[in-house]
């Protein structure tokens, strides 16, 4: 999980490591940690470390480490040639190491000899057929090659015996989203949820796929989980609080028909907007009239069709108002072409 | 850091003290034959000071507090990490190979 403040560190590290400040082993450490996929930079400065004999003697034992992490990253910038060096130096290092014969196999999988790499990794599931990471690998490949449904079903078998992974349960979130089964993936985050309670991008996640969904208590769900999404992050995540806002008035709308003493109060909604105009204003001021328009269009419940659509795109973090603005343009389009 | 560590000792010192004075006040009754209701006032705000020097000592030295608010700087999860166990590697990067002169030398 990367909190706010290792967002802050990491980008402060990642430009003093571009400019040429040093530190680089400390951001490749920070990386390493955070598990993030910043392939290009940890195989630029990670190769510089170890291309210079007296920094690379200066991490001891953590030079391992390092070669994995480049060794990994080079396979992912397709670089084949220096994963294979850095898994060589390992191998030398470690003749019997399980954990080199699975970059071995990834080397493989990233060259696309996939009949070699599911043999590598069948062997290495037969000296320990426990190995979590053997098992995603497999399901990874299946994904690489375009068996989705492959991957899924793998994924399956594998939860059945790790319940408790949750980022087994993420991907299989995330590819049942791909293919739109939006019922699967909202129990995948129903999971989720369930295991780690208080991080609010699952909470905000389960809520997209439950508005997606549609239905009045879907929708009321929905709301529900983009308020306690609020309430984690202290009102900090823009897309929440538009979610709040779509919910209000879809729910509007199809509760009109309907008895009108189940109508909620609309306070959660203008509290939301308020918050919206409040922080588009101090962040993005030029954007304000269009939020604005956007939010009074939304209440008067003229168009929702076209802001369903942007609940299929998926950004979370809570600074990209690029991504907002264009969701919002939807409506106001729409809006003129209906008069 | 190192006042703070002074002053807690000094608050347990005057705690202990506070003790043998009681003690002593307490010996000093028995004799007397009178019966025993309370340390006398001097102690009671010898035993005050104590009590607040090393509370004050206790909350500075062993750092700082960490906040416990899910959305404070610290708790505010901003994104999830990359699912590197499950990253696949013939993606659209394929395509723009990075620079070529990376080598590992030995």
């Amino acid at each position: 999980m990367v909190t706010k403040t290792e967002e802050t560190q990491l980008e402060r590290l990642e430009n003093q490591v571009d400019n040429g400040g040093g530190g680089a082993w400390e951001y490749l450490c920070l990386v390493g940690r955070l598990k993030l996929r910043r392939s290009e930079k940890v195989l630029k400065h990670g190769l510089s470390i170890l291309n210079d004999p007296k920094k690379r003697s200066a991490l001891g034992s953590e030079e391992w480490t390092l070669y994995e992490q480049v060794a990994i990253a080079a396979l992912d910038c397709q670089s084949l040639d220096v994963s294979k060096d850095c898994i060589k130096v390992l191998r030398k290092g470690f003749p019997e190491s399980k954990r080199v014969g699975r970059l071995e196999a990834m080397l493989l999988e990233a060259k696309g000899s996939w009949a070699e790499a599911e043999k590598a990794y069948s062997s290495l599931l037969e000296d320990n057929p426990l190995d979590q990471v053997v098992h995603k690998r497999k399901v990874a490949m299946a994904k690489a090659q375009g068996d989705i449904s492959g991957a899924i079903e793998g994924l399956n078998k594998y939860l059945e015996i790790f319940m408790a992974d949750h980022d087994a349960w993420r991907e299989l979130a995330e590819i049942y989203v791909s293919l739109q089964m939006y019922k699967q993936a909202a129990f995948c985050y129903e999971e989720l949820i369930l295991s780690q309670p208080t991080v609010p991008l699952y909470h905000l996640a389960y809520a997209d796929v439950l508005y997606t969904l549609g239905g009045l208590e879907n929708l009321q769900a929905a709301k529900k989980y983009y308020a306690s999404t609020i309430d984690l992050t202290g009102g900090k995540t823009t897309r929440a609080l538009f979610g709040i806002c779509l919910c209000t008035s879809a729910i509007g709308q199809l509760a009109k028909g309907r008895n009108k003493e189940e109508k909620e109060s609309p306070e959660l909604q203008s509290l939301a907007a308020a918050a919206l105009e409040k922080d588009y204003k101090q962040r993005a001021p030029g954007k304000l009239s269009l939020v604005t328009t956007a939010l009074k269009s939304l209440k008067s419940n003229c168009c929702t069709e076209e802001m369903l659509i942007w609940a299929h795109h998926s950004s979370d973090d809570d600074n990209s108002h690029a991504t907002h603005l264009t969701m919002i343009h939807g409506p106001i389009q729409a809006q003129t072409i209906f008069q | 850091m190192r006042l703070g560590f002074l002053v807690g000792v000094f608050g347990v010192v005057i705690l202990a003290h506070a003790a043998i004075s009681t003690i002593r006040y307490r010996g000093l009754l028995k004799i007397m034959e009178e019966e025993f209701y309370g340390p006398p006032a001097n102690v009671m705000v010898e035993l005050l000071l104590g009590l607040v020097l090393c509370m004050w000592a206790a909350l500075t030295v062993p750092g700082k507090f960490l906040s416990i608010h899910p959305h404070s700087e610290e708790n505010r999860i901003v994104s999830l990490p990359a699912n590197l166990d499950f990253m696949i590697f013939n993606h659209r990067g394929k395509v723009f190979p990075v620079a070529t002169d990376l080598k590992l030398k030995h």
